[in-house]
C-alpha cells in the first residue's frame, strides 16, 4: 500500500518550517545579526537557524529580573555543541577545547548525554572566533542541533568488544551520509567565499525543508546498552557472531520527550523492525528511514513531529513496507539480542588490543575545578602528555583511552597527583549511575533545577540507602528539569521530572537495561516528600527483594506503579 | 608703593612656579585677613555717539543674555554697540578698542568659561599694553562657590594692569543677577552719555542672600545600572518633586554634606563647642551645622592649606588635603584658636548632574545618571563625597536641590536633525533629549553615539535605547565598548567609521552635541576636525566648526 506523502499547504506549516524554507540554505540574516552591536541576541527566526549551525541562544534566567531593573537586556549567550561521532577527541583536540572554553566561554566543558561536549556562556562577539578556533583543531559544530541528524552515538568503551573500532568507524560513515550540503556554515563562520553556483549545495536528502524535528541515531553493542539505543529515533544493535560483526538489528521510533499537559505526547521506546547486513544496505536503510520521516513527519505541530509519532501514525508494518519500497529490499527477521546493563566502567580496564582505559567520575559531565576535585586541571595535564585519546560516554563521562602499557604509569601519576582515582572510588554507586540535564539557569524549557540540584539531593539519598544496606545496588537515577527528558529520565529506575521550581514527578519501574519506560509514581513532590517516599520504598526493597532483583523490577512486581 | 619695592615683589613672584604662586597668594591673603580694595579712579563723563564693544564669556547663557540686554539698552541711548562672544573676538583688535565692556561668568574652580579661555589667557600674557582702553567688567558667579566671580575679577584686574582705564567698578553678581546687572549697566551708560540714565529696574539696597530656588525632592528609585562584574557603579536616580521646573539640557545642583564621623572627629579633636553659633554668608549657623553642611572640610584646596599654615605658624606642604589630617598633624592651640580658622574655611562647592528626564514626558520628576566617583588614597579605595551620597540614597529619602539652567545646551526646532555624542554619564542629557523629542513627536532625526567599557555590564539604558531604535525615535545608534577586544575602541572611532554619513548629516544642517568627560570631548573634536579635513568637500576644518559654533549648532556640556 502506497500512501502519498502529505503535501501540506503553506497555511498548515508551522512557523519554523517557513523559516527553514526561506532561509537560503540556513543563512537567514545570521551575518547581519552578528554585526548588530546593540543587542547580544539575534532575531527570532535566526534563533531557529543557528541551531543547525550547532548553537542555541540562551539567557541566564537567574539574572532576568535584576537585569531588567538595570535597564539591561537579558544576559544572552550561546551554547555551542561539537560534532563528535562516537565521542572521540585526540589529546590535542581536548587541549584546544579547554583553551577555547577558557578564552571564549565559561571555562567549563560540559560532556553531554550524547557523547559530545558543549560550551556555555559565549557572548555573541565570541561565537565566530570560537568556531574558527575549533576549525583550527578540525572540530565542527555544524548540525549538532536543529531539525537534522544529530551527533551519532556509539557504544563507548573499547573493552566492550574487539569490533568496537569497526563500529566507531561506521558511526563516521553514518555521520557523513547525513550531513547537510549547505555551505552556509563555512561562509558565515569561517569567512569562505560565497558560493557562486547554488547547485554546489543542492541537498537531495534535506532539500530546503530539513527534517520536521531533531533526529537521533545510536549504535549499541550488547549486552551493554550504555547508549540507551531505544531512546533514539533510529537504533542499531550490533549483532556479533564468532567475533565478527554480522549486521544490525534496526530499531525505529524511540524518543523520550513529552509535554506537560499535552496527552497527545508521550515517551516511546524504539521498535525493532528487523535485521540488515552489508554496509551498503545498512546505509541505504538508514538513509531511507530519514527520507520517510522527511516526507511523512508532522510539519504543522512540532510537539508531534518526532519519528515516533510518524511510526505510530502510519503503523510499523506500513513503515517496513515503505522502507523496502525505497531501498529495493526487505529487512530480514530480527536476530536475538540481550541487554543486561547500561553503565560506564569506572576505573582501569584493558581492551583486546592490550590498550589501557581509565574512566574517572565526572559529576553531571561538568569538567571543572571545584572544592572536591581539580578535574579540569588534571585532564589538561594528562592531555599534555599526548599519550592518549579522549572518548566520551553517553552517561556524561570521559574515558582516558588508547593508552599504551608503557605510558600508563605516567598517566597514573597525574591521576594520583590530583587524587582522581581515590575520588572516583569514593563515589557511591547511586551517584555513579545518575545523570541530570542542564536545566536552570540556561535551558529555556526548564521548570525546575537539575544539574545544579541533583548532587545535593543525592547526598540526602545516600544515607537512606546506607540505612537499609543498599549502598552496593546499581540503581539508575536520572533527573530532568522538564518532560523533554534530555537526560533520559523516562528510562531510569528512579526518574525525577521537573514540574515547577522545587517540585518533581517521581517515576519508578524502569529496568536496568533500558528496555522499559518507567511510570509516574507520585506527582509534584518537594524534597521532603521525595525523601519520605524513597525511605519507604528502600525499606520495602531491602526487606522483600528477591536475589538479584533490581529496584526497577521490584517496583513493578510489587505494583508500586 | 615705590618702584623699587614693586620690582622686588615682581622678581620674587617671577621666581615662583605656578603652584608656588597659588600658595603664596593664599599665604598673603591669610596674612592680611582682609583684602584692601583697589582705589578706583573716577572716570570723567563722556559724550554720546561713542562706539563700544560688549564682549561676553558664557557657559550656560546668562552672560550672553545680559550682554544682549545691555547692547539693546545702549542702542536706545544712541550708542553704537558691537556685541560679540569672546570666542569669536579678534584678539588683535584689543589694542584698538576704546570702550570695552566684558560680561563674564566663572566656571570650574574659579576659571573662565571655555569660550573665554583664549581671551583670558591672552590678556594674562603681559607682553603688551592697552593704553587706549577704557573698560568695565560685569562678573557673573555664584556665592555658593568658593572663588566667587574669580574670572571676572581677574579680567578686571588684568585689563588695568595692561594699562587700561577702569570706567566703572567691577560688579559681582550672584545667581539672581538681574538687579545688580541692571545697576551696573546704568552706571556704564551714565558714564558714556554723561547724563543720568533712567533706572529700568528697581534697585534694591540690601542684598538678599542666594537667589536660588531650592526644591525639596524625594527619592523614588535608585538603581545601579551597571551589572555584576563591572568595574563601575552608575546610578539611575529618580527624584519626585511636584513643582520642579527645568528643560532638557539643564542640570541639577546640590551641596553635599560632610560625613558625620569626620565632623565629630574634628569637634572632639579641637574641643570646639558644637552649639556655638557663627555668621556665615549672612546666615547664622552652629559650629556643627557649618562643619556638616556648609564648609569644605574634606579636601581643602592649596590656598586654604596655606592659610592654615599661617594660622598655626607651621611649615606645611602646599597640597590638597583634608582638615582632619591637618588638625592631627599640625594641631591648633585650643578651641578658640580653631574658631578663628573656622571662619576662613571655604564653602563646599555645589555639584552638578545633568538631568536625564523630560517634564514633557514625565511631570514632577527629575532623573539623574550618577557615576560613583572612585579614587584611591594611600592604597585605600574612596568614593567622591557627593556621588557616593547620592548613590547611597534609598527610596523615600529627602533631597534638597536647585536647577542649574543651561540655555547653551538646548534642543533645536523639532524638524532639525541632532547628533549626540555621550559616552558614560554623558548619555544623561540625551536621554532627556530623546524623551522630549519622543513626546513632541519631533520630525528631526536623532543619532546617538554611546560608549563605555563592556557591552554586557556597562550599556547604560540599553533597553530604553533599543525601544527608541525600534520605534524610530533613534534613527541611528552607534556604540563603542572599549574593553571588549584587544584594541581600545571609543566613540571617536565609531564616528570615524561613519565618516561619510556624519559629514552628510552636518552638511544637511544637523546640530552636534557632546556631553561627558572633557578629555573625551577633546578627542572627539580632533576626530571631527580630521573627518572634515578628509571629507573631500574642500572644507576648512576649524572654520567649519567655528561656523557651527557661532550658529549654535555645535554644543558641549563637558566636565
Ligand atoms: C555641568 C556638569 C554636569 C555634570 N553631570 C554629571 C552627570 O550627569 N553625572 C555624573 O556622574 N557627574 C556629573 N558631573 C560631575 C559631578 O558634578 C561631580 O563632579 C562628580 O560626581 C564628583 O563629585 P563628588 O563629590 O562625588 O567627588 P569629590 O569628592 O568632589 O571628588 C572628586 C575627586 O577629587 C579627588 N578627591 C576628593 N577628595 C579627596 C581627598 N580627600 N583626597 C584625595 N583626593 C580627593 C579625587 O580625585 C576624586 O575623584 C557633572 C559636572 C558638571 C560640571
Ligand atoms: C561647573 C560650574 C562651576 C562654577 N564655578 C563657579 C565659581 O568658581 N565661582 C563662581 O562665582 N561661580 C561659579 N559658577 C556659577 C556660574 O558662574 C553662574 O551659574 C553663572 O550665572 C553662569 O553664567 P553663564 O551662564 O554666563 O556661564 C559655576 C557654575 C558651574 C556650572
Ligand atoms: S530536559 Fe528539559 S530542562 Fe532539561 S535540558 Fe532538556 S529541555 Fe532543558
Amino acid at each position: 500500500m502506497f500512501i502519498e506523502p502529505l503535501l501540506m499547504s503553506d497555511a498548515h506549516l508551522s512557523h519554523i518550517e517557513k523559516v527553514k524554507q526561506a532561509s537560503d540554505a540556513l543563512r537567514g540574516s545570521i551575518s547581519e545579526g552578528l554585526a548588530d552591536e546593540i543587542t547580544g541576541s539575534i532575531s527570532e527566526d535566526d534563533k531557529a537557524l543557528v541551531k543547525f549551525h550547532g548553537m542555541y541562544l540562551q539567557d541566564d534566567r537567574d539574572r532576568r529580573e535584576e537585569r531588567a531593573e538595570k535597564k539591561l537586556e537579558r544576559l544572552y549567550s550561546f551554547m555551542i555543541r561539537l560534532r563528535l561521532p562516537g565521542g572521540f577527541l585526540t589529546a590535542d583536540q581536548w587541549l584546544a577545547t579547554q583553551n577555547i572554553a577558557g578564552e571564549h566561554a565559561t571555562g567549563v566543558i560540559k560532556i553531554t548525554t550524547r557523547q559530545t561536549v558543549q560550551l556555555h556562556g559565549l557572548y555573541k562577539s565570541h561565537v565566530k572566533p570560537t568556531i574558527q578556533a575549533f576549525n583550527q583543531a578540525s572540530l565542527y559544530s555544524l548540525a549538532t542541533c536543529g531539525d537534522i541528524n544529530r551527533n551519532v552515538i556509539a557504544a563507548a568503551h573499547p573493552r566492550q568488544s574487539p569490533i568496537h573500532q569497526e563500529i566507531h568507524d561506521f558511526s563516521y560513515k553514518i555521520d557523513q551520509l547525513l550531513l547537510p550540503k549547505t555551505k552556509a556554515y563555512y561562509e558565515i563562520w569561517l569567512d569562505d567565499e560565497k558560493i557562486a553556483d547554488k547547485k554546489d549545495e543542492e541537498d537531495p536528502l534535506y532539500q530546503d525543508r530539513y527534517l520536521p524535528r531533531k533526529f537521533k541515531i545510536a549504535i549499541a553493542i550488547p549486552p551493554n546498552n550504555d547508549v540507551d539505543v531505544f531512546g533514539n529515533d533510529l537504533g542499531l544493535i550490533a549483532v556479533i557472531e564468532k567475533g565478527k560483526l554480522q549486521g544490525y538489528n534496526i530499531s525505529i521510533g524511540g524518543g523520550l520527550s513529552s509535554t506537560h499537559g499535552n496527552p497527545a505526547t508521550y515517551p516511546r521506546l524504539g521498535t525493532v523492525i528487523g535485521f540488515v547486513s552489508g554496509e551498503e544496505n545498512i546505509l541505504k536503510t538508514i538513509y531511507e528511514v530519514v527520507t520517510i520521516q522527511r516526507d511523512y513527519g508532522n510539519r504543522s505541530d512540532r510537539s508531534l513531529a518526532r519519528l515516533k509519532y510518524t511510526v505510530d501514525k502510519m503503523g510499523v508494518d506500513w513503515f517496513k513496507t515503505e522502507i523496502a519500497r525505497r531501498t529495493g529490499f526487505v529487512l530480514e527477521k530480527e536476530r536475538p539480542f540481550l541487554f543486561t546493563e547500561r553503565k560506564d566502567y569506572y576505573g582501569w580496564f584493558q581492551n583486546s588490543d592490550s590498550l589501557w582505559y581509565y574512566t574517572p567520575f565526572i559529576e553531571n559531565g561538568r569538567v571543572t575545578d571545584d572544592e572536591k576535585v581539580a578535574m579540569k586541571t588534571a585532564l589538561y595535564e594528562i592531555a599534555e602528555t599526548r599519550k592518549l585519546n579522549f572518548r566520551f560516554t553517553a552517561n556524561q563521562n570521559v574515558i582516558l583511552a588508547d593508552i599504551q602499557s608503557e605510558d600508563k604509569a605516567a598517566i597514573e601519576k597525574i591521576l594520583q597527583k590530583y587524587n582522581i582515582e581515590a575520588y572516583t572510588q569514593s563515589i557511591s554507586s547511586i551517584r555513579r549511575n545518575s545523570m541530570a540535564c542542564v536545566a536552570l539557569s540556561t535551558c529555556p524549557l526548564a521548570f525546575a533545577e537539575a544539574q545544579r540540584y541533583l548532587p545535593s539531593l543525592l547526598s540526602k539519598i545516600e544515607p537512606l540507602l546506607d540505612k537499609y544496606h543498599l549502598q552496593q545496588e546499581d540503581i539508575i537515577l536520572r533527573m530532568t528539569g522538564c518532560p523533554n527528558g534530555c537526560a533520559r529520565s523516562y528510562i531510569a529506575e528512579i526518574g525525577f521530572i521537573g514540574t515547577s521550581l522545587g517540585k518533581y514527578n517521581l517515576q519508578l519501574g524502569g529496568d536496568h537495561a533500558g528496555m522499559r519506560l518507567n511510570k509516574v509514581f507520585k506527582e509534584s513532590l518537594d524534597e521532603d516528600a521525595i525523601l519520605q517516599e524513597l525511605d519507604v520504598l528502600f525499606a520495602a526493597f531491602a526487606k522483600e527483594k528477591k536475589a538479584g532483583e533490581s529496584l526497577g523490577d521490584f517496583a513493578l512486581r510489587k505494583q508500586w506503579v | 608703593m615705590n618702584p623699587e619695592k614693586k620690582k622686588q615683589i615682581r622678581d620674587f613672584i617671577d621666581s615662583l612656579d605656578k603652584q608656588e604662586q597659588i600658595w603664596a597668594n593664599g599665604y598673603l591673603e591669610g596674612l592680611l585677613q582682609e583684602g584692601s580694595p583697589m582705589p578706583n579712579l573716577p572716570a570723567k563723563p563722556l559724550g554720546e555717539n561713542k562706539k563700544i564693544t560688549i564682549a561676553y564669556g558664557t557657559e550656560s547663557g546668562n552672560s550672553k543674555k545680559i550682554a544682549n540686554l545691555f547692547a539693546s539698552r545702549a542702542k536706545q541711548e544712541g550708542i553704537h554697540a558691537k556685541l560679540v562672544s569672546l570666542d569669536q573676538y579678534r584678539l588683535a583688535d584689543l589694542p584698538k578698542e576704546e570702550y570695552f565692556l566684558t560680561v563674564i561668568s566663572t566656571q570650574g574652580e574659579g576659571e573662565p568659561p571655555a569660550s573665554a579661555k583664549k581671551f583670558y589667557d591672552h590678556i594674562h600674557q603681559n607682553g603688551f599694553k592697552l593704553p587706549k582702553l577704557k573698560y568695565g567688567v560685569l562678573a557673573l558667579g555664584d556665592t555658593s562657590y568658593p572663588m566667587f566671580c574669580k574670572a571676572g575679577e581677574d579680567v578686571d584686574h588684568q585689563l588695568g594692569h595692561l594699562g587700561g582705564e577702569r570706567i566703572v567698578d567691577i560688579q559681582r553678581c550672584d545667581v539672581d543677577f538681574e538687579q545688580e546687572a541692571s545697576t551696573w549697566m546704568n552706571d556704564v551708560l551714565q558714564k558714556l552719555s554723561g547724563s543720568k540714565v533712567d533706572n529700568l529696574a528697581p534697585v534694591k539696597t540690601t542684598k538678599k542672600p542666594g537667589g536660588k530656588k531650592i526644591y525639596q525632592g524625594e527619592i523614588l528609585t535608585n538603581i545601579n545600572l551597571n551589572d555584576r562584574g563591572s568595574s563601575k557603579q552608575t546610578h539611575h536616580i529618580e527624584i519626585g518633586c511636584e513643582e520642579v521646573f527645568y528643560k532638557p539640557g539643564d542640570s541639577l545642583g546640590l551641596v553635599p554634606f560632610n560625613p558625620t564621623v569626620t565632623v565629630e572627629d574634628i569637634i572632639a579633636l579641637t574641643g570646639i563647642d558644637q552649639e556655638r553659633t557663627f555668621v556665615h554668608r549672612n546666615d547664622t549657623y552652629t559650629a556643627y551645622e557649618l562643619l556638616h553642611k556648609k564648609l569644605n572640610i574634606v579636601y581643602l584646596p592649596e590656598r586654604v592649606v596655606a592659610k592654615y599654615a599661617v594660622h598655626v605658624e607651621q611649615e606645611i606642604p602646599a597640597v590638597k588635603t583634608g582638615l582632619l589630617d591637618l588638625l592631627k598633624k599640625y594641631p591648633v592651640k585650643d578651641a578658640a584658636h580653631f574658631e578663628v580658622f573656622l571662619q576662613q574655611l571655604e564653602p563646599t562647592t555645589p555639584r552638578l548632574y545633568s538631568i536625564a528626564s523630560s517634564l514633557e514626558s514625565l511631570d514632577g520628576e527629575v532623573h539623574l545618571t550618577v557615576a560613583k566617583d572612585a579614587y584611591t588614597l594611600e592604597e585605600e579605595l574612596k568614593y567622591g563625597l557627593c556621588s557616593d551620597h547620592l548613590c547611597s540614597l534609598k527610596a523615600g529619602d529627602k533631597i534638597e536641590f536647585y536647577i542649574h539652567h543651561n540655555d547653551q545646551f538646548r534642543l533645536p526646532q523639532d524638524d532639525q536633525d541632532v547628533i549626540m555624542i555621550g559616552p558614560g554619564t554623558g548619555i544623561a542629557p540625551f536621554r532627556a533629549f530623546l524623551s522630549e523629542r519622543e513626546s513632541a513627536g519631533a520630525a528631526g532625526r536623532n543619532w546617538l553615539f554611546y560608549g563605555d567599557q563592556h557591552f554586557t555590564t556597562d550599556f547604560l539604558y540599553q533597553t530604553e535605547l533599543q525601544q527608541w531604535l525600534e520605534s524610530g525615535v533613534l534613527s541611528m545608534l552607534d556604540v563603542a565598548f572599549s574593553r571588549d577586544q584587544a584594541e581600545k575602541i571609543y566613540v571617536q572611532h565609531k564616528i570615524k567609521s561613519r565618516a561619510n554619513e556624519f559629514i552628510q548629516w552636518l552638511q544637511n544642517g544637523a546640530f552636534l552635541y557632546v556631553c561627558g568627560a572633557k578629555k573625551m570631548s577633546e578627542d572627539v573634536e580632533k576626530t571631527i576636525l580630521d573627518l572634515i579635513e578628509k571629507s573631500g568637500a574642500g572644507l576648512n576644518p576649524t572654520a567649519y566648526l567655528d561656523e557651527l559654533k557661532s550658529n549654535g549648532r555645535y554644543l558641549k556640556d563637558v566636565y
